[in-house]
């Protein structure tokens, strides 16, 4: 067992850091879906917003550590103007169910993609960790390279301070209520649109952020927006849609699915993600964290 | 109520649909002719030749669809924008990602846009998803990139040339070269699980263990969708292997090489692999992480001979960038269709092309030369190369012939 | 309005009815004569495509399901088809008959596990569902032929020995079965167990509160729509006589679901328009506008959002979900 566990370590680790990574796509689009009903297809793309502005500003090879939070900084405020954006145009959609708005950002996200192969080309890029993180360091007597950790790092506290502010702070208290009872909010003078805006644009900020944050790793290149969307989708799907906690076990069940899965049954890899999807949602048809009452919500088809 | 008022709209329903039907007749109309009565595919004359050009622009493919476009121009340009002494019309249509999108776009250029012949092809799917369509209607396909074996194997036609490579070809070559060089220890094996990579490895098992090398192991990643090969990359340490053999292209070429590098492989065990791992862009985005690796391919920029030395000038001087093998296999095709057009008196047709391109001779190509084989594939020389800074980037410079 | 006089109007509106789809077939029938290989083949896309729009929209517009695991079973009549092609016979309607058969079973073996969640989980488990079997396509080599797919299909034949290669008459085949299957998807939405459907869609909870099984309604929606959905793989064969993974892929999925939203669900006949709309886009205008195909189909997305709210049906002012109401039990 021990042995086992030292052989399969950096696995393991590194399926943390791919999780955790994936978690901060999949927090916003969870949490977007929760707040407003919004299957919000063009998360993808904005991750690659966010990881073509990282190649941008830290480029290939070099980049200082003041460059990567530049970039982090642009992909913010791209990030919140598209959230901004994409609220604006869907809400005026919001009675006619999913299948619309999921079209329509659907089509945004094709056209985001498209001008970005537009700007950048089609070739494939990769993107330089920030100085002081590059290299490897010796975990348990394995070298593992730098920059992951600090993605762990970076993820763990996300997630916490994710999970403060919607479960925990007053804001989410008005957040929760918002989805709970909207006309009820709006009638003690919260302005409910503004709520409903700020969630929506928290969400993709996180999302290019998660492109700038992901850029070492997984670089950039046109194609990478619909691989992540998809892990983003099983993982909110896994997890429950609308839920932080679903989410976040979701992210390190696919982190590990991704990793320790391939390790342990190579032959099936490619089955693996989709098949642990399905068993899920056998077992428990409203993911792991789902309650029946939001699969019963109405309008779910156009 | 609700069946009163349906009664009093069928008016719009009426013209919607007509107006439909017009629009759709319009848009598809341009050419005339009847589906019902048979006919041949385009031609051409003395003076013009109608040429398709199948090549993806949109997609994961279209970095290799780019510099296929310029080696193609660039020797249309070079030679006064004619072919066979005839001004050449090219007829570019998307390839995109797979058969869905080109299947339909090969139909228009042979049967609305009537061209000649065709050229391009990346996807092996798409050359054979189009081998009937080509051979029924007897126009010739000049592939410059489509590597599956059967193309020019069991699913051989007279209208299927090609100007690349077979799949099993660069790792076959590559073979006894890295039995030598390992001396007895293990070679792991790893590619992505799709056609090309189960050809690549079985090319290079063959020769390989032919020449005395053994296989450590041996394991296939999901195709395309593989982001971490970090769990694949562990297996490989643990294995007790000497060295690895692999196959990738594009965005799995890069993030295989970048990680073989991160997770401290590069220092401890050499890589090998068929020259398209570290070809064109993706050699650019691997940087500092692909340097020293090992490659076999039919080209390399800084060959010695008169005929590269041309083209690598001429090609960098309009490009600004190195050649790669797919621009090199499309300048080919039109030096091929430019020596079977020559040999063609007055009118031409597919039927033509398709015969006289068997009657084609030695190539004078920046490769070396090359001509085909029985069954329309090149006979060529693989060469080692290896990944050198030159300058301010990185290329894959020639270390010497490989011995087939 | 008395009595009479309604009749009188509902008989001159189902005459008229009548009227317009024969004048419709027709012109259908006659377009060969007049138009060439290419167009006509790319018609004979058409209509294999909208057959399988026809066929989700029984799933997504008539009970209120939307899959994005189609492709699946389109895939499974396809390489069923391409496969007795090849190994058995080229006799056109007994391809057809088993790809309907194959996709109805894999249907069958797989919707148990789909019915049973909804909304937005529906369509996950219908993505999940739809990779695997792309995924079972791709590396089940020896059978489907791997990524490279299925080649040497020979030209199918409808009477023994006589091989259809030109374009029209391939085409005429495939209008025909079109026509035919669309003819039984009409006369399903239209009879008793359409309308269980529909009650399904509008309120699930109702219906099992009136003694309805809805999940084997669901299910049994679902096993038709697949065996519809592989007969639609079987004429996409008959025309380009090539089957790869890519046909059954997350593209196709999403692309025939688009179909069904822009043509309006619930009509059959609008995601018939839809999925004309989407190929017309997806293969003709990309070529014009070399390599901005994707920008083109999501601009068209964006518009047909806000332009045809209810799809092309809209357009001719029946509102569709409403209608249904108003004329119910």
């Amino acid at each position: 067992m021990i042995a086992w566990l030292d052989a399969n370590l950096v696995s393991i680790l590194n399926g943390v850091a791919f999780g955790l990574l994936l978690f901060t796509l999949a927090v916003g689009l969870s949490l977007i879906f929760g707040m407003m009903d919004v299957l919000n297809l063009s998360h993808g793309a904005l991750y690659l917003v966010g990881a073509y502005a990282a190649y941008r500003v830290v480029g290939e090879a070099g980049g200082s550590l003041g460059a990567f939070l530049l970039a982090l900084g642009v992909a913010g405020v791209l990030g919140l103007a598209a959230g901004a954006l994409l609220a604006g145009i869907t809400q005026p959609l919001a009675r006619r169910g999913h299948l619309h708005q999921a079209l329509l950002t659907l089509g945004v996200a094709l056209v985001v993609a498209d001008l970005l192969s537009a700007l950048f080309g089609d070739e494939v890029h990769s993107v330089a960790a920030p100085a002081g993180l590059r290299g490897s360091v010796r975990v348990l007597g394995h070298g593992y390279p730098a920059y992951r950790l600090f993605v762990i790092g970076v993820g763990l506290v996300l997630a916490a301070l994710v999970y403060l502010l919607v479960e925990r702070s007053r804001a989410g208290a008005v957040i929760r209520a918002t989805v709970a009872d909207r006309d009820m909010v709006q009638a003690i003078g919260v302005d409910t649109r503004k709520v409903l805006v700020g969630v929506f644009a928290f969400g993709t900020l996180l999302a290019t952020c998660g492109g700038v944050l992901g850029g070492p790793i997984l670089g950039a290149q046109p194609g990478l927006d619909d691989t992540v969307l998809i892990l983003g989708l099983v993982i909110v799907v896994i997890g429950g849609l609308g839920s932080v906690k679903g989410a976040f076990f979701g992210a390190l069940l696919i982190g590990q699915i991704q990793v320790l899965g391939v390790t342990l049954l190579p032959e099936y890899a490619s089955f693996l993600l989709f098949g642990t999807m399905a068993l899920i949602l056998t077992l428990r048809p409203a993911g792991l964290a789902g309650t029946a009452a939001r699969t019963a919500a109405p309008g779910s088809s156009g | 109520m609700g069946r009163q008022m349906r009664v009093g709209r069928l008016r719009p329903r009426w013209i919607l649909a007509l107006a439909g039907l017009a629009a759709a007749t319009m848009t598809v109309a341009a050419c005339g002719g009847s589906a019902v009565r048979g006919g041949g595919g385009g031609g051409g004359d003395q003076e013009t030749v109608k040429l398709g050009v199948l090549l993806p622009l949109s997609g994961v493919y279209a970095p290799l669809g780019e510099d296929m476009q310029q080696g193609l121009r660039l020797y249309i340009d070079e030679h006064g924008g004619k072919l066979g002494g005839r001004r050449v019309e090219l007829v570019t249509a998307d390839e995109g990602e797979g058969p869905q999108t080109a299947v339909p776009a090969a139909k228009k250029l042979i049967q609305q846009d009537r061209v000649v012949a065709v050229t391009g092809v990346v996807s092996s799917a798409v050359a054979l998803g189009v081998r009937d369509l080509f051979t029924e209607s007897k126009i010739p396909l000049v592939i410059s990139n489509a590597g599956a074996d059967e193309i020019t194997g069991e699913a051989s036609s007279d209208y299927l040339w090609r100007t690349s490579f077979a799949n099993t070809e660069p790792n076959a070559a590559f073979g006894p070269y890295v039995a030598d060089q390992v001396k007895g220890g293990g070679v792991y094996v790893i590619a992505a699980d799709y056609a090309a990579g189960k050809e690549a490895m079985g090319g290079f098992k063959e020769t390989f263990e032919a020449a005395g090398g053994k296989v450590a192991d041996e394991r296939y990643t999901p195709f395309g969708e593989t982001q971490d090969f970090q769990p694949y990359l562990n297996a490989i340490q643990r294995s007790g292997a000497e060295a690895v053999y692999c196959f990738y292209a594009g965005a799995e070429a890069v993030a295989f090489v970048k990680q073989y590098e991160e997770f401290g492989l590069a220092d401890e065990l050499p890589l090998y692999s068929a020259g398209f791992l570290t070809e064109g862009g993706a050699l650019d985005a691997q940087g500092d992480a692909a340097l020293g690796i090992r490659t076999s391919l039919n080209y390399a920029p800084d060959l010695d001979n008169p005929a590269n030395e041309r083209f690598r000038a001429a090609y960098q001087n309009r490009f600004e960038e190195e050649p790669t093998t797919y621009a090199v296999a499309s300048y080919d095709a039109a030096a091929v269709l430019d020596q079977a057009l020559t040999s063609i008196d007055g009118d031409v047709t597919g039927e033509q092309i398709a015969a006289a391109l068997g009657e084609v001779g030695e190539v004078d190509s920046p490769r070396g030369t090359w001509r085909f084989s029985e069954t329309h594939n090149p006979v060529q020389k693989y060469y080692l190369r290896e990944v050198r800074k030159q300058g301010a980037g990185f290329t894959n410079a020639t270390v010497r012939e490989l011995e087939g | 309005m008395t009595g009479a006089a309604r009749t009188a109007a509902r008989g001159l509106a189902a005459r008229r009815g009548a009227a317009f789809r024969l004048t419709v077939v027709l012109l259908l029938v006659a377009l060969p004569l007049f138009l060439g290989p290419y167009p006509i083949s790319a018609l004979s896309r058409i209509l294999a495509f909208a057959l399988l729009a026809a066929s989700l929209d029984l799933l997504t517009g008539y009970t209120g399901l939307a899959s994005l695991g189609h492709a699946a079973y389109f895939g499974v009549g396809a390489y069923t088809a391409a496969l007795i092609g090849i190994h058995l016979t080229p006799n056109a309607p007994v391809q057809l008959l088993a790809a309907l058969a194959a996709g109805g079973i894999a249907a069958g073996l797989t919707g148990w596990v789909a019915v049973r969640t909804h909304g937005t989980f529906f369509l996950m488990l219908t993505l999940a569902v739809g990779e695997i079997v792309h995924q079972l396509a791709d590396s089940w080599t020896s059978l489907t032929g791997g990524s490279n797919g299925l080649v040497g299909m020979p030209p199918i034949t409808v009477l023994p020995g006589r091989p259809l290669v030109l374009a029209g008459f391939v085409y005429w085949y495939i209008l025909a079965i079109f026509v035919l299957c669309y003819a039984v998807l009409r006369r399903i939405t239209a009879s008793p167990f359409g309308r269980t459907m529909r009650g399904v869609r509008d309120n699930e909870a109702r219906m099992r509160a009136v003694g309805y099984d809805t999940a084997r309604v669901k299910y049994v929606v679902y096993c038709i729509a697949g065996a519809v959905a592989g007969a639609a793989g079987s004429l996409w064969v008959a025309q380009t006589r090539f089957v790869s993974p890519a046909d059954l892929s997350f593209e196709i999925a999403a692309l025939v679901l688009l179909a069904v939203v822009i043509g309006g669900s619930g009509s059959l006949w609008g995601p018939c328009l839809g999925a004309a709309l989407v190929l017309l886009v997806n293969d003709t205008l990309s070529s014009y506008v070399a390599g901005r195909g994707p920008l083109l189909l999501g601009l068209a997305f964006v518009a047909a959002v806000y332009l045809l709210p209810r799809g092309f049906a809209g357009l001719r002012g029946v509102r569709v979900h409403v209608r249904t109401r108003e004329t119910g039990p």
